[in-house]
């Protein structure tokens, strides 16, 4: 018997060795330019792997991971001013008319896809269609949609020119078009129908055939988005080969154009569900590559102590602010938000939630201080800096008629005042911020809690619905002027931007949570702050300025939120393994979505140590 | 002759407390743990009770003592915002032993009524109640909890408390039908059937003196289960975040400190599940002592 146990018991030891084998040894096969090995990330966006989800860069929990099995046409940069800047991906040039009218596309003269398949025009252009099914911001059907493309024209098998529609032009319309992915027409063209093109140019018109078209197209996202494609097909410099609940695996693409470059031979996305699991996998030295992850000081200390880890920093275009629900009573009185304003020590807040990751805003601007200095230098010093100062906190609170009793501010007719301050759950940083406010605030007399919601969709849900007093809202969202100012002044304060045209809706309707006045005085002068931020939409960066400018003084002295820390693009890499790592600004920050280190393996500016 | 027996038996009365009471501390005496336990609880009790009243209602926090590993200043260091954890445990305390206090009544009441009910009843009374606490005791309750706490805010402890014990009667009520079942069929039960008194008087001085140990030992058991639920679901994050709680304690110090990565923070992780083993630690040593004072052959072992 004790036999049999030590035969099974050898057995088992046998076929865990050769299951485990398969993740150490292959790793060195296969020579390349690069130096071969097995490079270890995760995906920062996206926690939580599905081993079941198909390799479909439109699906929810695809296992298509952008820049690594994935390609856009270009790798949209956040420049501090201009939208338009790119790395290559399958275009390896392009040129933008000088009035933004239209974007001539060269590909990738020797693209092919792991299949062998060459890419053509012709994936770029399902891939087009694609995108209109799904929505993006150049390829909309919406009618009078902003920056949308007007026509798309294949010039010859690797040249495509598509136009921009004129009626309502968008200065990052090349910005949308780079950030197309494209996917294999001999793959996917059957989500597509024959006669798809003449539906998007009936969809054009106006009527009810052009409305009907409309819903057909958008009906098609959903086919998109549940499509699965038996095998991954690639056209990027890796290829999906399995995944499994704890890490899915991905082997070079001998046939990507730029194959000879690419180093690893392997890239492994491991699995994760919180920070907390990230901090632990850096500690250990285990990945090469992270995106940005909120950590505490101690814990950066530890993950900057494991060895060959380094953290990279650089401009990252958002910031966060505290937003309030201006339909609450005291919020609508500007005097309550000022009173806030100088209760709160950013630099405090930022030092207990973002060390490392976080600067304290300078002020509310609206703008990422950095973009403030790029777009509106003059402007800045004018502005109030809300410095911490208890007098000048109570002095407004006075002005909007708060009474003082027994220490403590309470509302005009008497009623207690207590600050509810709502965050995800998950967002650590979030909260430690708003504890911190909350101490804050409570020190200067103001009563305050601290209410959290279990996940961040649910969060902007009931943030949305109006259901909450405070919370906090990212914002200053650039590099394009319009993105940044219509996260104050967009649909979230009351103005819609349908057709190029802009209206305002009532507090309470229409996503109208933050409910702000529909005109603030700036330097003597009305402004309306959501069709100014309207007109940034169309306008060059000259006419752009400004406009940014009175918006900024608008934002500063109406305060629909207050500014509270501008993040700073912070990347975890490690050097034992592989080098090379970018430490421009510019190459470190890439556009939402994008896995940066897939970015920079592609362009082959990593190298293996070996 | 009758005013001659009442100051007999008032005093036998007397007599028979004090015995009591001389065999509790004897009881105590014998394992030195079993005081340890009972100091403990009372210790525990006088926190919940008394020991919020010692901070102000917000602790203040010192931004250059962030996460700070335990120091003469700070026995169990610093939480993220720079507070004493110390403090935080003690603050903490009232709405973890409120809840299991109320958790603790709900379930030996419930559980207790039902029971006797159920056992002294008998017939179709019994099957329709036994039906029901098997049903019941077939939910499981975490799950049930995670469900519930993404409809029910338990903003306050008597909340809290009340879904937890609502959740937790079943156990007790079999016992106690069990108990009941067995108690009826013995002799004193039936001489007092003979004497002709109420059911009321049978159930309520008979029957239930009898039980008392068995249902105070399980009170206590529901104390410690309550705890780990509220403080599982809080450490889960499903619950309203509320800075006064151990178990957000543990959240934060996970998720939020770096407890499992960086050792500063293990003050932090360290001091609440502390606290929770130190108050199981004092039910289980109470309960011991209890078993012996009430259970005649422990005794006279």
């Amino acid at each position: 018997m004790k036999r049999l146990a030590a035969v099974v018991a050898l057995l088992g030891l046998a076929t865990a060795t050769a299951c485990s084998g398969g993740e150490g040894t292959t790793n060195t096969s296969g020579s390349s330019g690069g130096g071969g090995g097995l490079f270890t990330t995760i995906d920062v966006n996206r926690p939580g792997l599905e081993p079941s989800a198909p390799p479909n860069p439109y699906a929810p929990k695809g296992n298509s991971f952008s820049a690594f099995n994935s390609m856009k046409l270009g790798w949209v940069k956040n420049h501090l001013t201009d939208p338009n800047v790119a790395l290559p991906g399958l275009a390896a040039s392009w040129e933008i008319a000088p009035d933004n009218s239209s974007i001539t596309l060269k590909l990738q003269p020797n693209a092919k896809w792991s299949d062998g398949k060459p890419v053509t025009a012709q994936d770029v252009q399902l891939s087009i269609g694609i995108a209109y099914t799904v929505g993006s911001t150049a390829f909309a059907v919406t009618p009078g949609a902003a920056g949308a493309a007007g026509e798309v024209t294949v010039v010859d098998d690797q040249t495509l020119k598509i136009t921009q529609n004129m009626d309502n032009p968008s200065p990052k319309f090349a910005r949308g078009v780079l950030d197309t992915t494209v996917v294999p027409a001999h793959v996917w063209s059957s989500v597509l129908p024959a006669d798809f093109w003449d539906k998007i140019k009936t969809a054009r018109g106006e009527g009810a055939d052009a409305e009907k078209a409309r819903e057909e197209i958008t009906g098609l996202g959903e086919k998109v988005l549940a499509f699965a494609p038996q095998k991954d097909v690639s056209a990027g410099p890796f290829v999906l080969e399995r995944v499994n609940p704890g890490e899915a695996l991905l082997v070079k693409n001998k046939n990507f154009f730029n194959a000879a470059n690419v180093a690893p031979d392997q890239v492994k996305f491991l699995n994760y569900t919180g920070n907390e699991q990230i901090w632990n996998y850096l500690t250990s030295g285990k990945l090469d590559h992270s995106g940005f992850v909120a950590a505490p000081t101690d814990v950066m200390n530890r993950i900057k102590a494991a060895p060959g880890s380094e953290v990279i920093k650089g401009y990252s275009p958002v910031a966060v602010g505290l937003a309030f629900n201006q339909s609450k009573k005291p919020y609508d009185n500007v005097h309550v938000r000022r009173g806030l304003a100088h209760l709160i020590n950013r630099e405090e807040v930022t030092k207990v939630a973002s060390p490392e990751g976080g600067t304290a805003a300078t002020t509310t601007s609206g703008i990422h201080q950095k973009a403030a200095q790029a777009w509106i230098p003059e402007t800045v010093p004018q502005l109030e800096p809300y410095a911490p100062d208890l007098a000048k906190a109570e002095e407004e609170f006075k002005k909007a008629g708060l009474q003082k009793k027994d220490g403590k501010w309470a509302l005009a007719d008497g009623t207690p005042w207590k600050v509810s301050m709502h965050a995800p759950s998950g967002f650590s940083d979030w909260l430690s911020a708003q504890e911190n406010i909350k101490s804050q605030l409570i020190k200067g007399g103001v009563d305050a809690e601290v209410v959290t919601t279990t996940d961040y969709p649910l969060y902007l849900e009931e943030l949305a619905a109006g259901k909450y007093d405070a919370g906090f809202w990212l914002m200053a969202l650039g590099p394009a002027p319009y993105d940044i100012f219509q996260r104050l002044y967009g649909a979230s304060n009351g103005w819609t931007n349908v057709q190029g045209k802009v209206s305002h809706s009532a507090p309470g309707k229409n996503g109208n949570w933050m409910g702000g006045p529909e005109e603030i005085e700036v330097d003597g002068e009305k402004i309306n702050p959501g069709e100014l931020t309207g007109e940034l939409n169309s306008a060059t960066a000259e006419e752009a300025k400004p406009i940014m400018a009175k918006l900024a003084k608008a934002a500063n002295q109406d305060l629909p939120v207050i500014q509270l820390w501008d993040y700073v693009n912070t990347q975890f890499v490690n050097n034992s393994r592989f080098t090379g790592w970018p430490h421009d600004d510019e190459i470190l920050r890439l556009g939402t979505g994008v896995l940066a280190s897939g970015v920079w393996i592609q362009a082959g500016m990593i190298k293996s140590k070996k | 002759m009758s005013a001659t027996l009442i100051p007999e038996s008032a005093s036998a009365a007397g007599t028979m407390r004090r015995n009591f009471w001389r065999g509790v501390w004897r009881v105590m005496k014998r394992k030195p743990s079993r005081m340890a336990g009972v100091v403990i609880v009372v210790g525990f009790a006088f926190m919940g009770v008394f020991g919020p009243m010692f901070y102000p209602d917000h602790l203040p926090g010192d931004i250059n003592q962030i996460t700070k590993p335990p120091s003469w200043e700070h026995w169990f260091g610093t939480d993220p915002q720079g507070r004493d954890v110390l403090a935080l445990v003690i603050t903490g305390s009232r709405y973890v032993l409120l809840c299991a206090a109320v958790t603790a009544v709900i379930t030996v009441v419930a559980g207790t009524a039902i029971g006797l009910f159920s056992g002294f009843k008998r017939g179709r009374w019994d099957t329709v109640l036994m039906r029901i606490t098997d049903m019941k005791l077939t939910i499981p309750g975490l799950p049930l909890l995670l469900v519930l706490a993404t409809v029910w805010k338990f903003g306050s402890p008597m909340q809290m408390g009340l879904v937890l014990g609502l959740l937790g009667w079943g156990g007790v009520a079999r016992a106690v039908r069990a108990q009941t079942l067995s108690l009826r069929e013995r002799g004193f039960i039936e001489a007092a059937r003979g004497l002709g008194l109420s059911t009321t008087h049978i159930v309520s001085k008979e029957l239930l003196p009898s039980m008392a140990p068995y249902i105070a030992m399980n009170m206590l058991i529901s104390v410690t289960g309550a705890v780990y639920a509220q403080v599982g679901l809080f450490f889960l994050g499903v619950l309203p975040y509320e800075s006064d709680n151990w178990g957000v304690m543990l959240n934060l110090a996970v998720f939020q400190a770096g407890a499992m990565i960086q050792p500063n923070a293990l003050g932090y992780l360290l001091a609440p599940l502390l606290a929770i083993l130190l108050l199981t630690l004092g039910i289980v040593l109470v309960v011991d002592a209890m078993d012996e004072i009430f259970n005649p052959r422990l005794r006279e072992e």
